[in-house]
C-alpha cells in the first residue's frame, strides 16, 4: 500500500513543499530503501525509524519498504523526515488508522526520532509553521521541545509531541493532545534593554553621542582607542538605544535563528535586536554563512541588529573583505554544492580598533612597546573598502580615574538609554517620512546614494561653505564629502531641523575619517 | 638613486667645519643637487626614535622658525624625531640634510624612500661617509659626529637617558657648538635626557615662542582660555564647561577650521604659530 505524506525542505530561509511517499509492498524480498537525493542524515533514518517503531511496542513490517522524497532532484538534508517516514510506514502497513475527518494532505509531520521512540528538538519549526499558514494547512505535528517556535503563527494547530506513541494515541483518538495556545506571541516587544545603560558609562561623551547618531541614521561606526577605555561596553549598550523590533522584523530575525537552531525554549520570538560579536578567529563560512547545506553566518545572525568586530585588524583580511557584499546589499549569497542560498544580512557595523598592536600608543601613562614598522603594518591591515563604508569615526580616549569622580557629580548631561532611544525613534520617524516616495526600500540616511543626498539633504549654503572649507583643509575624498553630509543630515534630524545648519555640519566634522 | 662623491671635500670652504673633528671622514658621498651654500648655516634637530605627540608638536614649531632664518636643518634620518624634522622641513619649503648611519649605496624602501625622494626634490641632500656599509650599532654614533660638526647649533627635542641623541649633544659641546634642549615633563621617559642636559647646565633651554608673543594672542572664548592652560580632549572640555558634547564638537570643528586650534591624538591645542 502506498501513502503520501506532505512535508517540507528548508533551503536557506525558503521553504519548499515535498512529498514523503512510503510504499510497503505486498510481495518482494524484505528491505528498506530511501531514495530522492537523501543526505547521510536522511539515509540513516532507516535505522532510527525501524528501532523507534519497535521500541514503541509497534510492529515493523518485514516486507519491502520504499521511501521516496519527491521531487527527486532536490537535495534533502536533516533528520526531520524521521517522523513522516515512521507515520508513512505505520499507515502503509495498516497499523495506524486515521479518523475519517482527518485530512492528511493538510497536516505536516516533522521531527527527529530517537531510538526509544521519543522526539528530539528539531531546527526550522518556525519556517514550517509559517509555510503551513501560507498554504492554509490545518495542523502541524512537531517535537514538543521545539513546538514553541511555531506558537506565534496564527490559524494553525501546533501539536507538540514527546514521542511516537503519543502521536499514535492522539491520532487514534485514545488520548488527545491539545494544540499550543497562540497567546505567547503577544508579548510586548519594546521592553528590551541593552546589556549596559548609557548612564552607567562614565565619560566618553563623544563616543556616546556617536552611538546615538549611528543608531538614528543606521551609520556604521568605528571606535579607535587603547584597550580598557570602554569600546566593548559602549557597543554593547547600542542594542538598548536602537528602536524596538516591529513584529514583522522580529519574525524575520526569528526565522534566521530558527534555521540555525539557535532558539532558546523560553521565548517563541526573538524580541531583542541581535548583537553579535564574533571572535577574530572565526572562519569565512562562520562569518558569511556556509557548510555543504549553507547555514546563516554571523552577518545574517546580526540581521537588523549590530555586528561588533572587536580588534578588527586581527581578523583575517579576506574575511573582512567578504563583508563588502552584505554591507552594500543587505543580503548575502552563498553558493554551495547543495544549492544557492540567499540570507538577509542588513546590520550596523561597529568596529573597534586599537591604535597599535600593543594598544598603548598615545596612552598618557603606559608606554607603547611597538616598533614603527609594526604600527604601520597594523594600520595597513585595516581594509580600505570597509573604511569607505564607515560613516562615523570616533576616538575613545583613556578616562583618567581622577576625572571619573568629577563625572559622577555632573549628572546634568548623563543621558539614559531610554531617553536616547526616544531621540532615536523620533529621528527615524523623520527619515521614514523623508524617503516615503522613494521606490527603493530605504529607511535611514546611511542608505542614501549620492543622488539621494543631493535630493534630500537640504544643506544650507553656509553649511556647504563650511564643508568646502574643511575639505580644503583636511583633504577629503569625494566619498568622505558625501559621507559627512549624510552624518550631518542625521544630526539635523536628531535636532528636529529640516535643513542642515552650519552647526550640524561642524559637529559632523568631528566624526570624520582619521585612519 | 645615483650617488656621487664630493671631490676633495677638505677643499670646500663651507665644509671646513668638519676639519675640527678628531677623526675626519675619509670620503663624503651624497645624493641630490650639490650646492655648497647648503652647508653654510646649519642647525641639527635630533631626538628620540620614540617620538611622543609632544615631540611632534615641538618639531612642528621649531623647524619652520629655523627655516625662516634660512638655516639648513641637519638630522640623522632615523625614524622618530629625526625623520619628522626632515618631513616638516620639506613640507615647510626648507632645505634639509640627512646624514645616513649607513652606506650611501643602501636601497631604501617604503616611507624611507618616499622621504628621501622628497628631501632631494626640495633641494636637500642625503649624505654619508661610506659607500658600502651596513647599518650597525657603531655606525650611528659615528654618524652623529658629522651631524654635530656640520651644525652651528644642535637642538635636542626629546631624548631618553641613554639615547644616541645625547652622544650628538656631547660631541656638539666638544666642538663648541651651541646646544639647546627642549624641556619636557619630568614623568616622560623621552624627556629624561633633555631635562638632565638642562639640569646639569650643559644645554640652553629652548622655550619656543617668545613669552611676549604668547601673551599677545587674543583669547576671548572660554574654551580657548581653558585650552591655553592645558590640552584637552572633547570629552574633558564638555565636562569642564558643562556643555553638551554636540555643542562642544561643533565649536571645536569651527576653531580647527579657523586655524585657532590644532588636534593631535584626540587632544586640542592652541595654535600659536598662525
Amino acid at each position: 500500500m502506498l501513502v503520501k505524506i506532505p512535508s517540507i525542505a528548508n533551503i536557506g530561509l525558503e521553504t519548499v513543499p515535498i512529498d514523503v511517499e512510503v510504499d510497503v509492498a505486498s510481495a518482494g524480498f524484505p528491505g528498506f530503501t530511501i531514495v530522492g537525493l537523501a543526505s547521510k542524515a536522511v539515509e540513516e533514518a532507516r535505522e532510527r525509524v525501524k528501532t523507534a517503531i519497535i521500541n514503541s511496542k509497534l510492529d515493523f513490517p518485514g516486507r519491502k519498504i520504499t521511501v521516496n522524497l519527491a521531487p527527486a532532484d532536490l537535495p534533502k538534508d536533516g533528520a526531520a523526515y524521521d517522523l513522516p517516514i515512521a507515520i508513512g510506514v505505520l499507515l502503509a502497513s495498516g497499523q495506524l488508522h486515521l479518523p475519517k475527518e482527518f485530512n492528511l494532505s493538510k497536516s505536516f509531520f516533522y521531527g527527529e526520532l530517537s531510538l526509544d521512540g521519543t522526539l528530539r528538538p528539531t531546527r526550522g519549526i518556525l519556517l514550517l509553521g509559517l509555510f503551513a499558514q501560507k498554504i492554509r494547512a490545518s495542523s502541524i505535528f512537531v517535537p514538543a521541545q521545539s513546538a514553541y517556535e511555531a506558537s506565534v503563527v496564527k490559524d494553525i494547530a501546533v501539536v507538540g509531541l514527546n514521542s511516537l506513541s503519543e502521536l499514535i494515541l492522539h491520532l487514534s483518538g485514545a488520548k488527545v493532545i491539545n494544540p499550543l495556545t497562540h497567546s505567547k506571541a503577544k508579548k510586548k516587544l519594546d521592553s528590551e534593554h541593552g546589556e549596559f545603560d548609557l548612564s552607567e558609562i562614565a565619560g566618553q561623551e563623544q563616543a556616546k553621542r556617536a552611538l546615538i547618531i549611528a543608531a538614528s541614521g543606521g551609520h556604521n561606526l568605528l571606535m579607535w582607542g587603547p584597550p580598557g577605555t570602554g569600546k566593548t561596553m559602549l557597543s554593547r549598550s547600542l542594542p538598548g538605544i536602537l528602536p524596538p523590533l516591529t513584529l514583522e522584523e522580529s519574525l524575520e530575525v526569528t526565522r534566521i535563528y530558527s534555521v540555525s537552531g539557535l532558539m532558546s525554549s523560553d521565548q517563541p520570538l526573538i524580541s531583542k535586536r541581535p548583537f553579535r560579536s564574533p571572535h577574530h578567529g572565526i572562519s569565512t563560512a562562520g562569518m558569511v554563512g556556509g557548510g555543504s547545506n549553507p547555514l546563516p553566518g554571523e552577518v545574517s545572525l546580526a540581521h537588523l541588529g549590530v555586528l561588533f568586530l572587536d580588534e578588527m585588524p586581527e581578523f583575517q583580511r579576506g574575511l573582512i573583505e567578504s563583508l563588502r557584499q552584505p554591507m552594500e546589499d543587505g543580503t548575502v549569497e552563498i553558493v554551495r554544492v547543495l544549492g544557492h542560498v540567499k540570507y538577509p544580512a542588513s546590520f550596523t557595523l561597529i568596529a573597534a580598533i586599537n591604535p597599535c598592536p600593543c594598544g598603548y600608543l598615545g596612552h598618557p601613562k603606559k608606554e607603547c612597546k611597538c616598533s614603527e614598522k609594526q604600527i604601520i603594518k597594523y594600520k595597513q591591515r585595516i581594509s580600505g573598502p570597509i573604511l569607505d563604508r564607515v560613516d562615523l569615526f570616533v576616538q575613545v580616549g583613556v578616562v583618567e580615574t581622577e576625572k571619573l569622580s568629577v563625572t559622577s557629580q555632573n549628572k546634568a548631561y548623563r543621558l539614559s538609554s531610554k531617553e536616547a532611544r526616544e531621540k532615536v525613534i523620533s529621528a527615524r520617524k523623520l527619515q521614514k517620512q523623508r524617503f516615503k516616495y522613494e521606490k527603493r526600500n530605504i529607511y535611514t540616511n546611511s542608505q542614501m546614494k549620492n543622488s539621494d543626498v543631493k535630493k534630500y539633504a537640504n544643506l544650507e549654503k553656509e553649511a556647504e561653505n563650511l564643508l568646502k572649507l574643511a575639505s580644503d583643509k583636511f583633504d577629503f575624498s569625494a566619498r568622505s564629502y558625501f559621507r559627512l553630509i549624510k552624518v550631518a543630515r542625521t544630526i539635523a534630524d536628531l535636532e528636529d531641523s529640516s535643513s542642515i545648519k552650519p552647526l550640524h555640519m561642524a559637529e559632523a566634522l568631528q566624526y570624520k575619517q582619521m585612519i | 638613486m645615483e650617488y656621487q662623491e664630493i671631490d676633495n671635500w677638505e677643499k670646500v670652504s663651507e665644509l671646513k667645519k668638519l676639519l675640527d673633528l678628531s677623526t675626519k671622514p675619509k670620503h663624503l658621498y651624497y645624493i641630490g643637487n650639490l650646492d655648497p651654500q647648503i652647508f653654510k648655516h646649519c642647525a641639527a634637530i635630533v631626538g628620540s626614535r620614540k617620538m611622543t605627540s609632544y615631540g611632534q608638536t615641538v618639531v612642528e614649531k621649531m623647524a619652520p622658525r629655523l627655516i625662516s632664518q634660512n638655516i639648513t636643518i641637519v638630522s640623522g634620518f632615523m625614524y622618530g624625531v629625526d625623520q619628522y624634522a626632515h618631513r616638516v622641513c620639506v613640507e615647510s619649503g626648507g632645505k634639509t640634510i640627512a646624514v645616513f648611519g649607513w652606506g650611501i649605496n643602501t636601497k631604501l624602501t617604503g616611507n624611507d624612500l618616499k622621504l628621501a625622494k622628497d628631501i632631494i626634490a626640495s633641494g636637500g641632500l642625503l649624505l654619508s661617509e661610506w659607500e658600502e656599509q651596513k647599518a650597525s650599532h657603531w655606525t650611528f654614533p659615528v654618524r652623529n659626529r658629522i651631524v654635530a660638526a656640520l651644525s652651528d647649533a644642535v637642538y635636542v627635542v626629546e631624548a631618553a637617558l641613554h639615547s644616541g641623541s645625547l652622544i650628538t649633544a656631547r660631541l656638539a659641546l666638544k666642538l663648541k657648538k651651541e646646544l639647546f634642549a627642549v624641556p619636557g615633563p619630568i614623568t616622560s621617559r623621552t624627556s629624561f635626557g633633555t631635562n638632565k642636559l638642562i639640569a646639569d647646565g650643559k644645554a640652553k633651554v629652548w622655550l619656543g615662542q617668545d613669552a611676549i608673543n604668547i601673551l599677545q594672542s587674543v583669547i576671548d572664548d572660554p574654551m580657548l582660555q581653558i585650552l591655553d592652560n592645558e590640552a584637552l580632549s572633547a570629552d574633558e572640555l564638555a565636562l569642564k564647561l558643562n556643555v553638551p558634547i554636540s555643542k562642544i564638537g561643533a565649536k571645536l570643528s569651527m576653531f580647527l577650521l579657523s586655524g585657532q586650534l590644532n588636534e593631535k591624538g584626540g587632544k586640542y591645542y592652541i595654535n600659536y604659530v598662525s
